[in-house]
């Protein structure tokens, strides 16, 4: 069975509700989680307060990198068989456009995923997905189960 | 011999930090100034919370605070004249977690500039700086025709004086 399958099987929208209970920064964040097809979309919905250069107006860059970091968390609870909450061990930003008060889009790749650590990359863009204005890369620590 | 003194430099931090809405609505405030170094501090708040469990920061709050506490410590370098500088790359390493009920500082300086470039590294910390919990590498792009410098006070004072 692929990966995005047992994507789709473990995902259900309430356990989703429950994982962003669990997380008040994401519910902060206003962050939403769909499935397209094989893949989760991640929003980071337009919202005045995550203005960071008023001048532009552009999105707070910060703002920007820790919706990604908890987009990739969010796509490695979903994945996997007793979910988790990550540890984050490393994050790492390219910023390639400003992020324009619009609606933001993320989606993740996960890279490895191994016993203990899982490398995922993100890609977060406004207009168009193969504009993106950010990318990231990161590494999270999975705890075992006991 | 620096570009600007330190309470030029406090004077500008402060009116950079306070340009940033989200940084504002987060209260982000500026520490210190020290030299090179530019310290901002976090105040707790449940909203930043990562795991209600532990009540510990979210990553995410983390690179909100040191994305903003290393972009404005560009101003601070005594090598380069200060100049708006957009972000080109920013790296966390989570060394530890901001425990429940803390707040959190992060102090960052400039440690090599170059034409184009500044290369910044910053730590973030609650109890002391020995103990960070977060270390903080990034790039910025000098934008030379974007230039602060009329912030400094001349003979006839400014903003700054």
């Amino acid at each position: 069975m692929t990966q995005a399958n047992n994507i789709q099987n473990a995902f259900s929208p309430a356990t989703l509700k429950l994982w962003l209970q669990k997380i008040p920064y994401a519910v902060f964040l206003g962050m939403k989680a769909e499935l397209h097809k094989t893949d989760f979309l991640f929003t980071l919905p337009k919202d005045e307060r995550f203005i960071g250069n008023p001048s532009l107006p552009a999105l707070h860059g910060g703002v920007v990198g820790a919706f990604m970091e908890q987009a990739a968390a969010l796509q490695l609870i979903v994945s996997m068989d007793e979910p988790r909450l990550p540890k984050i061990i490393n994050f790492s930003l390219d910023y390639l456009r400003p992020a324009r008060l619009h609606d933001t889009y993320a989606k993740c790749v996960l890279n490895r995923q191994g016993r203990f650590i899982t490398n995922i990359t993100v890609t977060a863009w406004q207009e168009q997905l193969d504009q993106p204005n950010a990318i990231a890369r990161a590494h999270f620590f999975t705890p075992q189960p006991t | 011999m620096p570009v600007l003194s330190s309470s030029q430099k406090y004077n500008l931090v402060t009116i950079m930090n306070n340009h940033i809405p989200h940084g504002k609505l987060l209260g982000i405030e500026v520490d210190s100034v020290d030299g090179e170094e530019l310290t901002l501090k976090l105040p707790y708040q449940a909203a930043l919370v990562g795991d209600s469990d532990s009540g510990t920061l979210h990553g995410g709050a983390l690179t909100v605070l040191l994305d903003q506490t290393l972009g404005i410590a560009t101003v601070c370098s005594d090598t380069t004249e200060p100049c708006f500088s957009p972000t080109l790359d920013l790296r966390v390493d989570h060394l530890g977690v901001a425990p429940a009920g803390m707040d959190v500082f992060a102090c960052a300086k400039v440690y090599k500039s170059t034409r184009k470039i500044l290369f910044v590294e910053g730590f973030a910390y609650c109890e002391s700086k020995d103990k960070p919990i977060a270390r903080a590498t990034g790039s910025w792009v000098r934008v030379g025709d974007v230039d602060l410098s009329w912030l400094v006070p001349g003979d006839q004072g400014g903003v700054l004086t």
